[in-house]
């Protein structure tokens, strides 16, 4: 079991992580500034796992990448369909309000930045290699996305899930950032860091 | 009438009237059994094909392989009888096919494993609603046996 000490540490990490993500959203979004809210660091047992996003049957779309390299695991970006629209309306100047595969393509990308950029962070500290996979979109369930994502992680007896919200100021924007690192994988990170074994 | 949802790796179960509902399915595949003369439901939320060694301690209902005994033994506890059994199933979606294009999906695997179990048991699939790129919602009427499958932006299919 992990200790307040050690979640703090996967908390900090989020916070890093999704910092550069926003950033670099806020970048692409001629400088809007996001807030984040505290992040949220998490070993759910796996009956817990499926109600963790909430709303399962809201549409949402969800950005999804598998991670490789010293540091394997999973990644995704999860945000209400209503916050994509705003943000493929100011990437695109779509505002016809429906995911077609322009606004596909612009939140693929968009995602496939931010992910980078976390993992960037990430990598920079520990000076371990974590690299993303094309990033995949789905425009579905959440509860549909979610499971899908668990599965793909190949979830066990529990999973460790680090989540960070974030919200602009300004513009109708909220979406999460959620990294689920491999078990064992992950424990390389505390050691790179000088932790002690978690 | 009572509305049970069921989440991943659950199995449940009603005799008589009830209502078996599992939202979110997506790479997972929702499996009921019925017998329609004892008038027994169950349903089951499989997540992966195969159980594993360490996740020993995993409820039956996560795995198609250790889930499609533990199905039909609740619905014998419930009174049905294992011959007049037979199988619905929906889900098995891949909701990021491009991620998979090399390999087949888990839902795939999950479509296969569940009508391998389903088959090795002697029980016949007689609806199925699987496959494609997106999630859906299976809703299972105890009283008639019906099941209905929703998905986003499409026309709802009785199986």
């Amino acid at each position: 079991m992990m200790n307040d000490a050690k979640l703090d540490f996967l908390k900090e990490l989020a916070n890093i992580g999704t910092g550069h993500a926003t950033t670099a959203l806020s970048q692409m979004l001629s400088g809007r500034l996001f807030q984040l809210v505290v992040p949220d660091a998490q070993m759910l047992p796996f009956d817990q796992a499926a109600d963790y996003v909430g709303g399962l049957e809201q549409v949402i779309v969800g950005i999804f990448v598998v991670v490789s390299g010293d540091v394997r695991g999973h990644m995704a970006f999860l945000l209400p369909v209503d916050s994509a629209l705003v943000l493929v309306r100011l990437l695109t100047e779509d505002d016809s309000g429906e995911i077609n595969e322009l606004a596909r393509s612009a939140l693929q990308e968009l995602g496939n930045i931010m992910i980078t950029s976390y993992l960037n962070a990430l990598a920079k500290m520990t000076t371990l290699l974590m690299a993303p996979s094309v990033p995949g979109v789905a425009v579905d369930m959440a509860g549909a996305v979610w499971q899908s994502i668990l599965a793909g992680a190949e979830v066990t007896d529990e999973v460790t899930v680090i989540r960070t919200e974030f919200f602009a100021d300004g513009e109708a924007i909220e979406g999460h950032i959620l990294f689920l690192p491999d078990d064992d994988d992950f424990k390389q990170i505390a050691r790179m860091l000088g932790l002690e074994e978690v | 009438m009572t509305e049970v949802f069921v989440n991943m790796g659950q199995i449940s179960a009603f005799k008589t009237q009830g209502i078996l509902t599992t939202v979110g399915l997506g790479s997972c595949v929702g499996v009921t059994l019925y017998d329609d003369l004892a008038k027994v439901g169950v349903m089951g939320h499989i997540f992966l094909p195969r159980s594993r060694e360490r996740d020993a301690g995993a409820p039956p209902g996560k795995y198609a392989d250790t889930g499609i005994p533990a199905m039909i033994d609740e619905a014998v506890r419930l009174g049905a009888q294992r011959s007049r059994l037979k199988a619905k199933m929906a889900g098995g979606a891949n909701l990021f096919p491009n991620l998979n294009a090399n390999s087949t999906s888990i839902g795939t695997q999950n479509i296969e494993a569940v009508t391998e179990h389903l088959k090795k048991h002697g029980i016949a699939i007689i609806g199925k609603d699987v496959a494609g790129d997106y999630g859906r919602k299976m809703r299972f009427f105890v009283d008639t046996g019906v099941v209905t499958v929703t998905a986003i932006g499409k026309e709802a299919v009785k199986i």
